[in-house]
C-alpha cells in the first residue's frame, strides 16, 4: 500500500485549493486510500485470496447556495482538474437551498486505530482452524460462504473552513454464512459477522458465531407454529437491527426533512420501555470498528440516544439540522451499545408464557408509521418458559413504535460484534401466526 | 472509459487468467418535498486480474491504469493464487476452456444532457406533483442512472467489451390519514441512458396519476386477514418469486453450499404451468433489462432453463461450478465493480407467460387478494421466501375490493409453485432490481400474473 501520507495530504489540499480557485463559496474534500486483503471460503474450502487497492476522492462544493458533489477513484492531477471543473458544473445545475453548509472549523486532529498491516499467515491459520473445528463440532454444517478480511484505510477530510482530520485505521472483518443439512432436510441460511482489531481468538469464539452454528444444526427439523396468537418475542442480538432499524432510520435527515418521521417531535419523550438505555459510541475503546469523523466533516463524539426509554435527540446532519431548525447530532448513529439488563437470558426465557426467540427476521420494510410484518427465520417457539422447537413458515407482525414501548426485559448477557454491543431484548404484544 | 489494449498483457499470464478493465458511472439527483437534496456524479474504475491455479483463485485490483499498475495486478493475483495453492492438500483440475468474442453497447446516440438539464427535468416532475396533488403530505423524486462499461480478456482467448446502462426515476408519494403517514412508491425507467429512456417529464404523468389513485385507495386500506390465502401475484411479484425464491436456490454455488434444490434436480417442483428461465440477453424476441452476451469469465451467455413445465431441469453456472457438475458453463459469472470477482449471478429471471386472462384469474377467486407491488424480497436456501407488499387489494366474490395496508407474504417457493392454477398471458419486466450476494448487481426480473396459495401477514 502507498503509505505516503505527505503525498496524500498534498492531493487533498490541492483539490480543496482548486475548488476554491474555481469559484466555490465553500468546499470539502474527502480522500480515502485503502487496501483490503480478503480470504474466502466457498463450499467449505479456502479457495480465494483477494488484494484490492482503492482510491476514493470525494469533492463537495456550495456556490450561491447550490450544492454539488462528485466522486472519483483516481487522484492524478488531470483527473482532479476534470473533477473540479465537473463538480462546479454540477453545483451550477442545482436548485439553491440555504440549508446546505459545511462543518465549521475544529482543531486539526489525527486518529489512529488498529494494526497497520495484515498477518496473512495468521488469517489463513485462523480460517483453517475454523473449518476444522466446525467440521468436528458440527459435522452437518455446510459453510456456504466465509470471509476473513483485513482493511487498512487512510482518510483525509478537509474543508474551506479549516477542518483538517486524518484517520488511519486497520480492522479485521469476519463474516460466516452457513446452513445445516441432514438427510434431505436443510436449515435456513444463517449468518453473522464480527469486526476485530486482532486475531487473538479463534474465529468460532467471536461474536455469536458458535451459538448460531449450534442453532443451525438444530434447525434442520422445523415445524410451523399452529394458529395465531399475541405473545412475547425475545429479540436476539443478531436480530436487533431488523427490529430497531426503523427507529434509527426515522431519526435521520430524509424522513425528518420529508416530514414522514413519527419521531421528529418526540425528543424528550418516552419512545421505548424505561429499561432501555442505548448509546451511539463511535469513538469508544469498547467499539473496535467505529468512526472518528462524520461524513459532514465533524469529529464524532459518543452520545446517548435513548436514556431509560426517553429519546434524547435525532440523528440529523448539517442539512437536516439547518432545514428543520433542530439540533445536529454529534455523530451519525451506529456503533450501538445497549446497556445490559438485570436478568439472565435463561430468566428472560422463563418469563415467556408463549412466544418466540427471534434469531433472524426476514421482514418487509415497515411503513412510515411502523406497521410491519415479517417471517421469523432460524427462530424457536417458547412455551411455558421453555424453548420448545425451531420453527418455520411463521410470521410476526406489530407496530414497531408500540413494540419498543413494550419491553419486558433485557438480558445481562451481550454479544460484542465489534461494531456494536447488544443484549437480548424481550418485547410483548406481538402477533405471531403460523399455518 | 479509458481505452487499454489488454492483449498486450496476455504474455504475462502464467496460468488461467482473466484481465478486466471496468468503469461504473452514476448520476443521482433527488428532490425531497421540493428541496434539491441530492446532486451528485461518481465514477469508479480500474483494472483487476483473477488467476486460477490448481483449484485456488487469486485476485487483485487497482484503480490505476498505467502499464506498471496493470502488470503488478497480474503479478499480485498470481502470487495470491500461489499463496493458497501452496497450502492446498488436494489440487483440482483445469477449468473448462471456452472462447467467445463480442462487443455490445447500449450507449445513446443522442446529445448528452447536462447536470442542470437533468436537475430541471426532475424538478419539473416534482413541481407537477406538488401542483396537481396539493393534499399530499410529502413527496420524493429521485433519479438514479448507472453505466457499467467493461473490457475483458482471458487466457482462453475470450475477449469482449460491453456498455450496459440503466436509468430509473423513483417517486414516493405520501398522504396523511388520521395523523399517520401512508406512502406508495413507483419506479419508472429501464435499460438505456437517460436520453433514450425518458423523453420528457410529461411522459411520466399518466403513471404518476395512476400511482396517486392507488395511494388514495391505500389511504383507506385495511389490514389483510393473516393466514394462507388464494392470491393473484401480479407480474412484478411473480418476477421476484422467480428471482428470490427459486433463482437463488439454483445458483450452483448455493447448491454446493447446501441449497434444497440439490435434492430436487429432475423432480417435479412446480405446477406444469410453470416454466422458469434465466435469460441471457433476449426473451420472447425482446432485449432483456440486463442483457449479458459474454460473462466476466469470457463464457458466451446462454439461457438457463431452470424449470421446464414444472420439472427442475438445471442450475446456473460459472466455469468452476460447471466443472464440478460436469456440464457446460452458462455464462452467469458477473462482477459489479472493477474490484469485485465474478460470482454466479442471475441475469434476467422470469416465469414464462401462460394462457389465462388476468381478469378471469381475479374473477375465479371468492375470497383472496390481488397483490401488485413489493418493496423488498428475501429468500433462503430452503426456498422459504418473504416479500414485503406495498400495494394490493382484496378480492371478494371475483371482484377487486378495498386496498390493503403494507403487509408481507411468505411461503416455501417449491410448495407455492405447486399450487399455481392459472398463469396470465401477459409478460412484464422490471429492470430496477439490485440483487445482493456479497456484491450488489443489477438484475432483470419478469413474469406474468400467477394464481397461487401463499401466507399473508396481517394483524
Amino acid at each position: 500500500m502507498r503509505h505516503d501520507v505527505e503525498k496524500d495530504v498534498r492531493i487533498a489540499k490541492r483539490s480543496l485549493e482548486a475548488l476554491m480557485k474555481a469559484g466555490a463559496d465553500k468546499a470539502q474534500t474527502n480522500l480515502s486510500i485503502s487496501e483490503k486483503h480478503e480470504m474466502n471460503i466457498e463450499a467449505g474450502e479456502i479457495n480465494l485470496l483477494r488484494t484490492t487497492f482503492n482510491t476514493s476522492l470525494h469533492l463537495g462544493v456550495i456556490k450561491d447556495s447550490r450544492n454539488g458533489h462528485i466522486g472519483i477513484s483516481s487522484s492524478d492531477e488531470a483527473s482532479i482538474e476534470k473533477a473540479v471543473s465537473d463538480v462546479m458544473d454540477i453545483a451550477a445545475g442545482a436548485h439553491p437551498d440555504e440549508a446546505h453548509d459545511i462543518a465549521e472549523r475544529q482543531e486539526p486532529a489525527e486518529f489512529c486505530k488498529g494494526p497497520l498491516e495484515p498477518d496473512l499467515d495468521a488469517m489463513y491459520d485462523r480460517l483453517k482452524s475454523f473449518v476444522a473445528t466446525v467440521g468436528q463440532r458440527y459435522p452437518t454444517i455446510n459453510l456456504r460462504q466465509v470471509i476473513l478480511s483485513f482493511t487498512r484505510s487512510n482518510n483525509y477530510v478537509m474543508n474551506s473552513n479549516g477542518v483538517d482530520f486524518k484517520t488511519f485505521k486497520g480492522i479485521y472483518h469476519f463474516v460466516a454464512m452457513f446452513s445445516a443439512s441432514e438427510d434431505d432436510k436443510v436449515s435456513s441460511l444463517n449468518g453473522t459477522g464480527v469486526s476485530m482489531l486482532d486475531l487473538d481468538r479463534e474465529l468460532i469464539d467471536c461474536g455469536s458465531v458458535d451459538m448460531l452454528l449450534k442453532q443451525s444444526v438444530e434447525q434442520t427439523a422445523t415445524r410451523p407454529i399452529e394458529g395465531k396468537f399475541v405473545g412475547d418475542v425475545i429479540v436476539t442480538p443478531d436480530a436487533f437491527g431488523s427490529i430497531w432499524g426503523f427507529l434509527f432510520g426515522s431519526l435521520t435527515d430524509g424522513p425528518v426533512v420529508s416530514d414522514t418521521s413519527i419521531y421528529k417531535d418526540k425528543v424528550g419523550e418516552l419512545v421505548a420501555g424505561p429499561q432501555l438505555t442505548l448509546h451511539c459510541r463511535p469513538v469508544a475503546d469498547e467499539i473496535a470498528d467505529g468512526y472518528f469523523v462524520t461524513s459532514d466533516g465533524y469529529a464524532a463524539q459518543n452520545s446517548t440516544l435513548i436514556e431509560r426509554g426517553v429519546l434524547k435527540g435525532l440523528l440529523l446532519g448539517i442539512y437536516g439540522s439547518r432545514k428543520t431548525g433542530r439540533a445536529r447530532a454529534v455523530n451519525q448513529g451506529g456503533a450501538i451499545v445497549v446497556e445490559p439488563g438485570n436478568q439472565s437470558l435463561s430468566d428472560l426465557v422463563r418469563s415467556v408464557e408463549r412466544g418466540i426467540l427471534l434469531c433472524r427476521l426476514s421482514g418487509g420494510a415497515p411503513n412510515s408509521y411502523g406497521d410491519f410484518s415479517g417471517v421469523a427465520k432460524n427462530s424457536y417457539l417458547i412455551e411455558d418458559g421453555e424453548i420448545k422447537y425451531p420453527i418455520s413458515e411463521s410470521m410476526i407482525s406489530c407496530n414497531l413504535a408500540e413494540a419498543y414501548k413494550n419491553i419486558t426485559g433485557i438480558s445481562r448477557e451481550r454479544v460484542d460484534f465489534g461494531s456494536s454491543i447488544i443484549p437480548w431484548i424481550a418485547l410483548s404484544g406481538v402477533t405471531i401466526s403460523g399455518k | 472509459m479509458t481505452t487499454v489494449d489488454l492483449q498486450d498483457y496476455s504474455r504475462l499470464f502464467s496460468s488461467y487468467t482473466e484481465l478486466r478493465v471496468q468503469e461504473n458511472r452514476s448520476v443521482r439527483v433527488g428532490f425531497v418535498k421540493g428541496n434539491n437534496t441530492v446532486n451528485t456524479r461518481s465514477t469508479t474504475g480500474g483494472v483487476s486480474a483473477r488467476v486460477y491455479k490448481n483449484g485456488s483463485w487469486g485476485f487483485a485490483s487497482t484503480p490505476e491504469l498505467q502499464k506498471d499498475a496493470i502488470e503488478s495486478v497480474i503479478k499480485a493475483a498470481t502470487d495470491n493464487a500461489e499463496f493458497l495453492g501452496s497450502r492446498r492438500e488436494h489440487s483440482k483440475g483445469p477449468l473448462p476452456v471456452v472462447a467467445a468474442s463480442h462487443d455490445s453497447s447500449f450507449a445513446t446516440n443522442k446529445p448528452r444532457l447536462t447536470q442542470k438539464q437533468l436537475v430541471d427535468f426532475i424538478k419539473e416532475i416534482d413541481d407537477h406533483i406538488a401542483t396537481r396533488y396539493p393534499n399530499l403530505q410529502s413527496r420524493t423524486v429521485f433519479l438514479n442512472c448507472l453505466d457499467m462499461e467493461k473490457s475483458v480478456i482471458t487466457s482462453d482467448g475470450s475477449r469482449f467489451t460491453s456498455m450496459t446502462p440503466r436509468s430509473h426515476i423513483y417517486i414516493t408519494l405520501c398522504v396523511e390519514k388520521d395523523g399517520e403517514p401512508v406512502d406508495l412508491y413507483q419506479v419508472y425507467g429501464g435499460l438505456g441512458q437517460f436520453e433514450d429512456v425518458f423523453e420528457s417529464p410529461s411522459v411520466l404523468f399518466p403513471g404518476i396519476e395512476e400511482q396517486y389513485e392507488h395511494l388514495m385507495r391505500k389511504r383507506e386500506g385495511v389490514y389483510a386477514d393473516a393466514g394462507v390465502r388464494t392470491c393473484v401475484l401480479d407480474a412484478e411479484l411473480a418476477g421476484i418469486l422467480a428471482h428470490e425464491a427459486i433463482g437463488h436456490t439454483t445458483e450452483a454455488d448455493i447448491v454446493l453450499g447446501g441449497s434444497v434444490a440439490k435434492q430436487l434436480l429432475g423432480k417435479e417442483v412446480a405446477s406444469p404451468l410453470i416454466t422458469l428461465v434465466d435469460f441471457a440477453n433476449t426473451a420472447l424476441g425482446q432485449t432483456c433489462p440486463v442483457p449479458v452476451y459474454v460473462d466476466d469469465e469470457g463464457t458466451k451467455a446462454e439461457d438457463a432453463v431452470i424449470i421446464d413445465k414444472g420439472i427442475l431441469k438445471s442450475f446456473m453456472h460459472s466455469k468452476e461450478s460447471a466443472s464440478h457438475f460436469n456440464v457446460a458453463p452458462t455464462g452467469n459469472a458477473r462482477a459489479y465493480q472493477f474490484s469485485d470477482e465474478p460470482l454466479i449471478r442471475m441475469r434476467n429471471t422470469a416465469i414464462l407467460p401462460g394462457t389465462s386472462k388476468l381478469e378471469d384469474m381475479i374473477a375465479s377467486i371468492d375470497d383472496g387478494y390481488y397483490l401488485i407491488r413489493s418493496n423488498n424480497g428475501e429468500a433462503d436456501s430452503t426456498s422459504e421466501f418473504m416479500f414485503g407488499i406495498e400495494l394490493g387489494y382484496e378480492i371478494k366474490n371475483g371482484k377487486l375490493g378495498r386496498a390493503i395496508k403494507n403487509t408481507t407474504i411468505s411461503g416455501v417457493a417449491y410448495n407455492v409453485l405447486k399450487t399455481v392454477s392459472m398463469v396470465s398471458d401477459e409478460m412484464h419486466w422490471s429492470g430496477a432490481g439490485m440483487c445482493g450476494k456479497k456484491q450488489p448487481i443489477p438484475v432483470g426480473m419478469g413474469g406474468p400474473a400467477v394464481k397461487c396459495q401463499v401466507s399473508i401477514g396481517g394483524r
